[in-house]
């Protein structure tokens, strides 16, 4: 499994207040997107990423419906928010 | 529709959910959700629908689909958020986007006609009306494009090239408006035929419908018809191969779809119809770089287009003879860039003609009028079309437009002549600078008159010899001017030369004033004289012999005795004193005594037995030619000493030059080494890359495009050395991609691993963070610690990977005493090593000592573990309770650490 370096910077750390756009997988356009959106950290997409509990396709739909977000571009949101919850969780 | 209606219903009815009965309708799926909330309804939704539609039926399923993703388009446009029907709503936004387009470009296509025939009517230069004819289609035409261009435009960006894409769009949108308003209103049915499909048919049908539309419309406008060039013509060609002649006009449209097809699509060259000010555009910066390109096609056009014309011998037969001008004209206003066979250029010839003034002609003698300065063209190609356009006057003159289009044309021929002359290279240094302005002007037209051109051409010529002449003959009268006055000066002074003899007189008198006292005056003149006869006869011996006539250059004392009595008896007399006087007088005085001895020293008068001149006296030719004779020679001599110069140093030159050159080669050499050495490093990792290389693209890396000419030698002597003297580089032919290459392989196999020393493999290599009390446990929680990512199962080799994992670590934490127990799990995915402490603090150390520091470039995280499931998970690590050390003393994998300056070794910031 080849994680990105923003993968692993994500996941070593509690995310604490960081921004929607250190997820993995969300850039400055899908990151705008969020945040016009209200989701303006990376704690409140945790936060729909636990209300859909956990569930990987709820979650990418959401993602994609939200902020227009590819299948990769998904896919690795979803890999390092869970990620994220086994290693801090 | 009952079953549509109750999809729909359905559809509609899911949209008035609760929440509360969302939920419950996926639970009845099996699905356990989380809370509906506002953003996770949209998600449920979709869920649903998901599931219900697989557990109906497929028919009722697609109904059920459309339906409700109509009604959902309908309620919500935009939001995404609403994305039960967003994906298909939009492929049907743009199907209903299409359709309503397509009214809407009935309507246009009204608009257009209405448009251009005023803009045709208009005798005002139309340009701003088109333009704002075409700036309101623009306007609209892209919205149409947008909807229908998926529909209707889809050929253009099937069959066109990739790279042409936007430009096809563009063009396609404006291909659109050209089809559009070709059909006028006459045809709705070749509208909808054209716009009908996609792709190839509709392509070949829009043509047809075009060109069928185009004949009637044609028939009613003669003038009109004349001006749509390519389009009467193509019409009637095509109306031909729908009738008669069938083949040639079948041919037609269909060189016409091919070349749609197969070229990159070029607006202007495409758009008989396209408005003219886009044409211009296009055209200008065309004409600008392509007006060399003009000229073959001139060529071209002018050779084929006698073809079609000799076979229709219709009434438009004339509109066809002036076709082929404003056609021609333009072609050399608006050349492709390619032209692959003379069909295709014929064509687009009259089709470019008719881009140039779409829709009828009167604007044509405008057109030309303006067009005075025409773009210079070849010669020859005008000449052949002069000759062509003869014979439709001669046949076609019926046709009213050709003898009055000609008549406007001729009295613009001196304008044209100096513009047109220009290429030919004729010498007018006189008139370069009205060439200049002329040149600007043709380069903003787009039409040009062949035969015009010709007439100006000659006219052109007699103009221009006479200002010519009395240049050539200033220069002439220069040069022979400076010629005679060299030739004078050289003889004036040959000339001087040659009468020296009375400055020898004036010699002779001057040293007579020393030695005279003794000599009384009578004898002295006798003297003088004698002298001066003297003087003058040894001088013509000498002269003759000097000049060849003779072989005797001195007289005898007994020949010169004689010749004194034979010139009076009183000489004789004086004679010895005179030749006394010659010797006593040590200055040269013209004569002089030899003895019979070589030595010079003469004492007594008998020992004189030869005078000689020393001046001699030669005819005029004689000086001349020894004197041409002496100048020749030293100037040879003079070229052979600066040739000899000149040779030196030119050996000098080419060797450091030689030195230069083979420099360079072995600079090339090592840099080719160099390249196929790393190349084949990296086959060596990549098993997919060929392990050679082609000679040519190595060149191509390593020499700049620039210099590719200018190193070609180096290159090829580099070749060859390879070729010849490295042994580690084979040279071979190997087939790439069909095409048979040289290439280079390198054969040399890789002899060290060194490249493992290179990157060191299990070192510390820094912290990625500082442990806070934001990303790390505040206190210590267990005395257990799971480590993750110290490895990856999958790239460890060998048995006892492990232990070096396990030295790393107590490496790490060799401050720390407490760790007793280390168990790493080798075939966990993440890399996963166990460690326990003695107490809860000692794991807290090893926690800030380990968690977030990169060990062979992976990020290492900690956690710490409950001790009861580690005693559960390694029950050996019950009973150990000593510290562990690094087995030596090495410390191998800091050794990273501490190249590095003290922040790495600084066990967290604790």
């Amino acid at each position: 499994m080849m994680t990105s370096q923003k993968h692993r910077d994500f996941v070593a750390e509690p995310m604490g207040e960081k921004p929607v756009r250190s997820l993995a997988g969300i850039g400055e356009v899908l990151g705008k997107k969020l945040e016009d959106k209200g989701f303006d950290k990376a704690y409140v997409v945790l936060g729909q990423f636990l209300v859909l509990k956990k569930d990987e396709d709820l979650f990418r739909e959401w993602l994609k419906d939200t902020c227009g977000a590819s299948a990769k571009q998904s896919r690795d949101c979803f890999g390092c928010l869970r990620e994220w919850c086994d290693a801090f969780l | 529709p009952s079953a549509a209606a109750a999809a729909a219903a359905a559809a509609s009815a899911a949209q008035q959910l609760s929440d509360e009965e969302l939920f419950s309708q996926l639970r009845r799926y099996g699905l356990s959700p989380g809370p509906v909330t506002e953003s996770t309804r949209p998600v449920y939704l979709k869920k649903l629908k998901k599931l219900r539609e697989e557990e109906q039926q497929p028919p009722p399923q697609q109904q059920h689909r459309t339906g409700g993703r109509s009604a959902k388009t309908r309620n919500n446009n935009n939001n995404n958020t609403a994305a039960v029907g967003a994906p298909p709503g939009a492929g049907a936004a743009a199907a209903a986007a299409g359709m309503g387009g397509r009214p809407l470009s009935g309507d246009l296509s009204y608009l257009r006609t209405s448009g251009a025939l005023s803009r045709g009517l208009a005798s005002a230069p139309d340009n701003p009306p088109g333009a704002a004819a075409a700036a309101a289609g623009a306007t609209a035409a892209p919205a149409l494009a947008a909807g229908g261009s998926k529909v209707l435009l889809g050929f253009s960006s099937d069959e066109s090239d990739a790279e042409a894409s936007p430009r096809d769009q563009a063009s396609g949108g404006r291909k659109e408006r050209a089809a559009l308003q070709s059909r006028g209103g006459a045809k709705p049915a070749p509208l909808a035929d054209g716009e009908a499909g996609p792709g190839q048919p509709a392509e070949r049908r829009k043509p047809h419908a075009w060109w069928g539309a185009r004949r009637p419309a044609s028939a009613p406008e003669p003038l009109g018809a004349a001006g749509r060039e390519g389009a009467p013509e193509d019409a009637e060609e095509g109306g031909d191969g729908g009738g008669g002649g069938g083949g040639g006009g079948e041919r037609e449209p269909e060189g016409e779809e091919l070349r749609w097809t197969s070229r990159p699509v070029n607006g202007s060259r495409l758009l008989p119809f396209s408005c003219r000010e886009n044409y211009s555009d296009s055209e200008e910066e065309e004409e600008q770089d392509n007006v060399a390109v003009a000229r073959p096609l001139f060529r071209d056009d002018s050779l084929l287009r006698p073809r079609p014309r000799r076979s229709h011998g219709k009434p438009p037969a004339g509109v066809r003879g002036e076709a082929p001008h404003p056609a021609t004209a333009t072609a050399g206003g608006c050349p492709g860039s390619d032209r692959a066979a003379g069909s295709l250029d014929r064509r687009r010839g009259p089709e470019e003609g008719g881009g140039c003034d779409p829709l009828d002609c009167s604007p044509i003698p405008r057109y030309r009028l303006n067009s005075k300065k025409p773009t210079p063209l070849l010669p020859d190609g005008d000449l052949t079309l002069d000759r062509k356009t003869n014979n439709h006057i001669g046949r076609g003159g019926f046709h009213l437009d050709p003898p009055r289009v000609y008549a406007n044309s001729i009295p613009h021929s001196s304008l044209v002549a100096s513009a047109s002359s220009s290429p030919l290279g004729i010498n007018h240094s006189n008139h370069t600078g009205s060439n200049h302005t002329y040149l600007k002007n043709t380069y903003q037209q787009k039409l040009s008159e062949p035969e015009e051109e010709l007439l100006q051409q000659f006219k052109r010529e007699e103009v221009s010899t006479p200002g010519g002449f009395s240049a050539h003959y200033l220069s002439m009268f220069l040069l022979t001017a400076a010629c005679l006055f060299f030739l004078i000066l050289g003889l004036t002074y040959l000339g001087m030369r040659g009468t020296g003899v009375s400055e020898d007189r004036a010699l002779i008198k001057s040293p007579f004033d020393e030695t005279f006292e003794k000599i009384q005056a009578n004898e002295k003149n006798l003297m003088m004289n004698s002298l001066y006869k003297l003087h003058d006869r040894l001088a013509q011996v000498a002269g003759d012999h000097e000049c060849g006539n003779s072989i005797q250059r001195r007289l005898s004392v007994q020949e010169v005795a004689a010749y004194l009595k034979d010139l009076g008896p009183e000489y004789e007399d004086v004679f010895n004193m005179s030749l006394q006087w010659i010797l006593e007088n040590g200055k040269d005085v013209g004569i002089r005594c030899i003895g019979n001895g070589s030595s010079e020293d003469l004492t007594n008068i008998t020992d004189v037995q030869f005078l000689q001149s020393t001046r001699p006296q030669m005819s005029f030719w004689c000086r001349f030619r020894r004197a041409f004779v002496t100048v020749t020679h030293r100037l040879l001599l003079l070229c052979l000493l600066l040739l000899l110069c000149f040779v030196l140093h030119y050996v000098k030159y080419h060797w450091t030059k030689e030195e230069e050159e083979t420099r360079q080669m072995y600079d090339m050499v090592i840099k080719i080494i160099d390249v196929l050495r790393s190349h084949n490093d990296a086959c060596q990792e990549n098993k997919d890359l060929q392990p050679y290389m082609p000679i040519p693209h190595v060149r191509d890396s390593l020499i700049p495009p620039p210099d590719r000419k200018k190193m070609k030698k180096v290159w090829d002597r580099a070749v060859d050395f390879l070729a010849a003297d490295e042994s580690r580089v084979r040279t071979e032919t190997q087939r790439i991609g069909g095409v048979d290459f040289l290439v280079w392989r390198w054969i040399q196999p890789a002899a060290s691993r060194d490249k493992i020393l290179v990157v060191p493999s299990k070192v510390w290599q820094g912290q990625a963070f500082h442990l806070d009390r934001r990303n790390s446990p505040p206190n210590s929680l267990t005395p257990c610690l799971k480590i993750r990512n110290m490895f990856d199962p999958v790239m460890e080799i060998g048995d006892h990977w492990h232990l070096a994992i396990q030295e790393a670590i107590l490496e790490k934490c060799s401050d720390n005493d407490g760790i007793v127990h280390i168990a790493v799990d080798r075939n966990s995915c993440e890399g996963c090593v166990y460690v326990k402490c003695l107490s809860p603090e000692y794991a807290g150390k090893a926690f800030k000592a380990l968690h977030g520091s990169w060990f062979d470039g992976k990020l290492v995280t900690v956690k710490y573990l409950r001790l009861d499931r580690y005693h559960h998970r390694f029950p050996q690590a019950l009973t150990c309770n000593v510290p562990l050390k690094p087995s030596n003393k090495h410390m191998n994998s800091m050794s990273h650490l501490r190249l590095q300056t003290g922040t790495a070794n600084s066990q967290g910031s604790s």
